[in-house]
């Protein structure tokens, strides 16, 4: 086994948003605001509960018509306003922890948010963006076929 | 919505696609099938850690093997690969919308209290 087996599929997503990084780091923490932003397309209502420390954990509950789909993890690292990493599960992928990092880096009066989620194959805790950052692109070319007969 | 199921042999593939031999190694078979004795002379590194990495990508159903009299004809299976992509498509689109509403409710917030 060596290290660059561990590395782990990636997906980065960025948006700059005019407001302080301490009132969107805070939005990530707080139960209510997570309720009402954590909500996607087709659910009632989320319900969120969290224990804001290193360690602590948190639970998502998003109530759709049909399905409900719980989400949970345990907050890694804290750093406030510049750095939240927490672990994700959900029954939706069967009980795999994957792993979530948000930085807010400040740029004048907006401030740039980055979510990286990373899968985490076997004890892959040290595989930060190894290489795969452009993971879907290289993707890409496998999944497309060549001289398709 | 909700999200994307994750199949047992995801974490496989992930782990596979992890080391830029074996990227090379699928990148070789996307142009043509090829026996394990052609690809351990394509690569600098001995036939022992090639059909290690090959093993990897067979158990992570990345290949496929068929054995013609005494040789082992290798051919790409793109399908582990395709859902892989999705897995990833899912939560960019996920996160893409979460990071909208975000700004939406940073944004309200901060119009109410003014």
């Amino acid at each position: 086994m060596n290290a660059a087996m561990n590395a782990a599929a990636t997906v980065v997503v960025r948006r700059t948003i005019t407001a302080p990084p301490e009132a969107l780091f805070d939005a990530w923490l707080d139960a209510d605001a997570l309720a009402i932003w954590m909500r996607p397309t087709g659910i009632r209502q989320t319900f969120a509960k969290t224990e804001p420390r290193v360690g602590g954990s948190y639970e998502i509950t998003m109530h759709g018509d049909e399905k409900i789909h719980p989400h949970h993890g345990v907050y890694q690292v804290i750093d406030r306003p510049r750095r939240l990493v927490f672990t994700w599960v959900s029954h939706a992928t069967e009980g795999a922890a994957t792993l979530v990092t948000v930085d807010f880096l400040p740029k004048g009066e907006r401030t740039e948010v980055v979510v990286t989620h990373e899968q985490l194959p076997e004890a892959a805790r040290e595989a930060h963006t190894r290489g795969w950052t452009s993971g879907i692109e290289r993707l890409a070319t496998f999944c497309t076929p060549q001289g398709s007969t | 919505m909700g999200e994307y199921k994750i199949s047992s042999n995801l974490d496989a593939v992930f782990s596979a696609l992890g080391d830029p031999t074996r990227r090379a190694i699928l990148a070789r078979l996307q142009q043509s099938d090829a026996r394990v004795t052609d690809i351990a002379g394509e690569f600098p590194i001995s036939l022992n850690s090639v059909s290690k990495h090959i093993r990897t990508l067979e158990r992570a159903r990345l290949l496929r093997r068929s054995v013609q009299g005494r040789d082992h004809l290798l051919s790409l299976n793109a399908a582990p690969l395709a859902e892989a992509a999705a897995w990833m498509e899912h939560y960019r689109g996920f996160w893409e919308d979460r990071l909208a509403a975000l700004e939406k409710y940073v944004l309200d917030k901060k119009r109410k209290r003014q």
